[in-house]
């Protein structure tokens, strides 16, 4: 009876711990599983706070550059707006009818200058030295709007390229 | 995203004016005749000179805003701005 009972004892016992044995290793296997899991969401949160980090400062770049191209679109409207406003001011008509050459002097200048401002603009240094016969108008108004540092270092300047205009 | 180059520069060539009304005609005749060694010329009256100018102006308007617009998306595609990609993570069961 009592080895019946030690016997049964035994088995109990054998079963408990083969059962607990059991239950550690698959308790350290989640828990393996669960660290890993955890560090991979570690590194998602890491990556995704990056990321909204990057998004925010590329908003705020956005917004800046945004902001400074509304103010740039606005300046391109102001040549327009004042060569409007000029033409209203003064009257071409009654000007080349009085004061021919003035006019002349003034038109030449001024077309001269938005070559080069034009220049500018598409990526050149606008530096092209004012025609000869500009330089010389017998006025000398021609050149008011126009850049007076420039020299002219050619002695043709666009003379000779628009008298062979075709 | 690699920039591209922009175009060349315009290179604009001078154009001459002339001024011209009733009383100046013969002197204009003579001069023009001595520069350019002939009476042919294109004439334009002083509301389609405005026109002309005003065309420019828009034109040039034009250029400008268009060059802005382009300076804004290479501000935006610079290498400041690399759109950082959220990994996938893949959990185990």
């Amino acid at each position: 009876m009592g080895m019946k009972i030690a016997a049964a004892m035994a088995a109990v016992l054998f079963t408990v711990c083969g059962l607990s044995y059991w239950y550690y290793q698959s308790s350290q296997a989640t828990i393996a599983t669960l660290r890993e899991n955890n560090a991979q969401l570690e590194v998602a949160v890491d990556t995704a706070e990056a990321s909204i980090n990057s998004l925010q400062a590329d908003m705020a770049k956005f917004a800046e550059a945004n902001s400074a191209l509304q103010k740039q679109l606005q300046q391109a409207e102001a040549y327009g707006d004042e060569l409007q406003e000029k033409l209203r001011r003064h009257d071409l008509t009654a000007l080349a009818l009085r004061k021919p050459k003035l006019l002349e002097g003034k038109m030449n200048g001024a077309t001269a200058n938005l070559w080069r401002e034009l220049e500018e603009v598409t990526g050149g240094d606008g530096s092209q030295p004012l025609p000869k016969w500009l330089q010389s108008d017998s006025e000398g108004t021609g050149n008011q709007d126009s850049d007076q540092n420039r020299e002219d270092s050619s002695a043709t300047g666009g003379e000779t390229q628009a008298s062979t205009t075709d | 995203m690699p920039l591209v180059e922009r175009p060349k520069p315009v290179q604009l060539i001078d154009t001459r004016i002339y001024v011209v009304n009733q009383e100046t005609l013969e002197e204009f005749l003579a001069e023009f005749e001595s520069v350019n060694g002939n009476q042919a010329f294109i004439a334009l009256s002083i509301k389609d000179y405005e026109n002309l100018a005003l065309n420019v102006a828009e034109l040039r308007r034009y250029i400008e805003q268009q060059k802005q617009v382009i300076i804004y998306y290479e501000t935006a595609v610079g290498p400041n701005s690399d759109d950082q990609v959220i990994s996938e993570t893949t959990l185990e069961d």
